[in-house]
């Protein structure tokens, strides 16, 4: 390679048309700024908000040209959050789309209520007071006068609907036209807070956890279906199921256009907030703006997916149920994951002494009642991991 | 039997010990520390702080341990995010960080925000916050701030590729380390970027490191390949080329180092000369 001179720098690919002729798909789909032709559109439920079936999770570009490229191929609602880099994807998406007309485009945000426990019940620490300021907040980094769409951040239990401070608050930014629609996003316990929101009049959209690997997914259909009856709309998220990867490696991506467009093959799925933070990304999950058909190829890649069991519990809770013991078992089943999923038994062992289990608990039991829906093998994983409570903690350290 | 197994499965065990990492929280004095949460992992990280975790995945994520102080109705809430190394814990911290900002004497950086306050030192990206108004609270955090920050080992200086970015026009905490698609391209990554304001023009610079004049080739090679350029041409050291998303971009480099300024205009090559110059020097 030569040094580095001082002669200033060359011209290149600013040529005209020979030159364009000559980029690559990717920068050449960018410079014509095309948009998608056929766009898929479905309505919101009651909202009447038409969208493209693929928006865009902003969550982790900081690229604004990424944005308006998208923008410009037809994707037209984008999904942030007040927490999402601290503020600054809010930052960074205001200063952006304060250049277009406010009607070209629809914007979702989040709020989450402060003082929320790891079950999902609010505590008098969950005040409107903060969920106001940080809303206020929101709006002033997005330089908007309101948002299309603010969801509450993480609902995981239907006790939040009861919650009076955060659920007036949500009403009245919507009355008060601040928020034209008002919704909440759920990670956990899917199907039972979206079942219980639809028998509710509060809400207009739910974007929910939605992939092909979820093993609950018949009850969340069923539960999709409802809140669809009662006129909310369904956004996707996480479709990906955690990170695109088959393996901790990061060798084996998951077919990412087919795992999107298997969430939309649920018609009452209106539209996917996939995450991207490349063209590339971009320009697959545009091809599905026009075609959410799955292919033959497609579906057999899910399928193998799908087969997977791997190390890790979705903490459905529904062993804790069945165990007669009234074992911790998703607790175990983490500890199973940090021994052999991460090598890492001390964390094991810390964990299984929180947990205070001896290094037999399913001794009593001839045969195990839990039926995983995972297809864990419960008592053997059990039976494994507690043997480590009689090792010596030097050993481990 | 069952002792062969136990055996086997100790011996596969300890095989892994080496990795495992304990840490032990401080006190607060006057406040019961507890510690209810897991370990989260990167399997888990989604319940904890849900869609934000894929940032936090994306700069190297290990683990993160979680502590509550209690005093009362008054709660600090303490996170310690331990990461692969230096450079990714500043990529979180600086993807969370904003110029207006209180910053402050802490790791190797730290700021106070509205009952939060935040700093990496070493690996690791702590994250208090409070919600109580309270000054007593306020600076228990503090107090509790300069535990944790004494506590962790690890560097507490910036990344010393900062150091490179010229001063004229550098706007101050707004540095960042990009570590995949810079520039919403897959083929470059592991940049810091810096923001420079110079009359009415913004422009951002990024370097990228490498490991190998190879590398840096590669690199520069595909970047012209996309943008229509010959890649057999590339050989000396700056470039002006027309990025169909980002525009105008120019490019230098030497053996182990590519540096890119985004925003500036065609004409403004003088600039753009003038600083790659000074960083690649």
């Amino acid at each position: 390679m030569k040094p580095i001179n001082r002669r200033g720098f060359l011209r290149t690919g600013i040529t005209g048309a020979a030159g364009i002729v000559a980029l690559s798909p990717s920068l050449v789909s960018g410079a014509s700024s095309e948009q998608q032709e056929n766009i898929i559109y479905r309505t919101l439920g009651k909202t009447g908000m038409k969208v493209p079936v693929i928006s865009f999770g902003v969550m982790r570009s900081d690229n604004p040209n990424l944005c308006k490229a998208a923008y410009d191929k037809g994707i037209k609602l984008f999904d942030t959050a007040n927490g999402y880099q601290n503020g600054n994807n809010e930052t960074m998406l205001g200063n952006l789309l304060k250049d277009y007309p406010r009607n070209s485009f629809y914007l979702a945000t989040k709020v989450k209520p402060i003082g929320v426990d790891r079950d999902g019940k609010p505590s008098d620490q969950t005040t409107a007071e903060d969920f106001l300021d940080k809303f206020n907040t929101s709006l002033s980094r997005l330089k908007m006068d309101y948002v299309d769409i603010l969801y509450v951040h993480d609902i995981r239990n239907p006790e939040m609907f009861e919650y009076k401070p955060i659920i007036d608050t949500v009403k009245k930014l919507k009355k008060d036209g601040k928020a034209k629609f008002i919704g909440f996003s759920t990670h956990a316990n899917e199907a039972v807070v979206i079942d219980a929101a639809a028998g509710k009049n509060i809400f207009d959209v739910i974007l929910t956890s939605y992939n092909f690997k979820q093993t609950y997914v018949n009850e969340l259909n069923s539960a999709i279906k409802k809140a669809n009856q009662a006129g909310i709309g369904i956004v996707a998220m996480k479709t990906l199921a955690g990170g695109g990867f088959l393996d901790k490696e990061k060798t084996r991506p998951i077919n990412s256009t087919a795992a999107l467009k298997w969430v939309l093959s649920n018609p009452d799925v209106t539209t996917t907030i996939p995450g991207m933070t490349d063209f590339d990304q971009l320009d697959l999950n545009v091809k599905i703006l026009a075609d959410i058909t799955i292919t033959e190829s497609e579906k057999k890649d899910l399928l193998i997916a799908a087969a997977e069991t791997g190390l890790y519990c979705t903490g459905c809770t529904r062993c804790l149920q069945a165990c007669p013991k009234k074992l911790p078992v998703p607790d175990l089943m983490r500890a199973y994951m940090y021994a052999y999923g991460y090598s890492n038994p001390g964390m094991a062992y810390s964990l299984l002494g929180e947990l205070g289990t001896n290094d037999n608990p399913c001794k009593d039991c001839n045969t195990c009642q839990v039926n995983c829906t995972k297809n864990f093998n419960i008592r053997e994983k059990i039976a494994d991991i507690s043997r480590l409570v009689n090792v010596p903690s030097d050993f481990l350290v | 039997m069952r002792n062969r197994i136990l055996v086997g499965f100790l011996l596969f065990m300890l095989s892994g010990a080496a990795s495992a990492q304990e840490l032990t929280l401080p006190e607060l004095e006057g406040y019961k520390k507890t510690t209810n949460y897991p370990v989260f992992t990167p399997d888990n990280l989604w319940d904890f702080i849900n869609g934000a975790a894929d940032t936090y995945l994306a700069y190297g994520f290990i683990d993160l341990h979680v502590a509550e102080y209690k005093k009362g109705k008054n709660v600090i809430k303490l996170e310690v995010y331990r990461h692969s190394d230096n450079t990714m814990a500043f990529g979180i911290y600086s993807t969370e960080r904003s110029p207006s900002f209180r910053f402050m004497n802490l790791g190797a950086q730290g700021y106070i925000a509205e009952g939060s306050i935040n700093f990496f030192k070493g690996n690791y990206y702590v994250k208090i916050r409070t919600y109580s108004k309270s000054e007593k609270t306020l600076n228990s955090a503090q107090s509790l701030a300069g535990k944790v920050s004494d506590m962790l080992k690890g560097d507490s200086k910036m990344p010393a590729v900062l150091s490179q970015f010229p001063e004229e026009g550098r706007k101050q905490n707004e540095e960042t380390y990009i570590n995949e698609s810079v520039l919403g391209h897959k083929f470059l990554n592991k940049a810091y970027k810096a923001t420079y304001e110079i009359g009415s023009d913004i422009f951002s610079i990024f370097i990228l490191g490498s490991s190998s004049t190879d590398e840096v080739q590669k690199t520069i090679n595909a970047y012209l390949k996309a943008a229509g350029q010959d890649a057999t041409d590339s050989g000396s050291g700056k470039y002006m080329l027309t990025d169909g998303y980002n525009g105008t971009i120019f490019l230098a480099w030497n053996e182990n180092q590519i540096v890119i300024i985004s925003g500036l205009a065609k004409d403004q090559s003088e600039i753009a000369d003038r600083y790659t110059s000074e960083i690649l020097k």
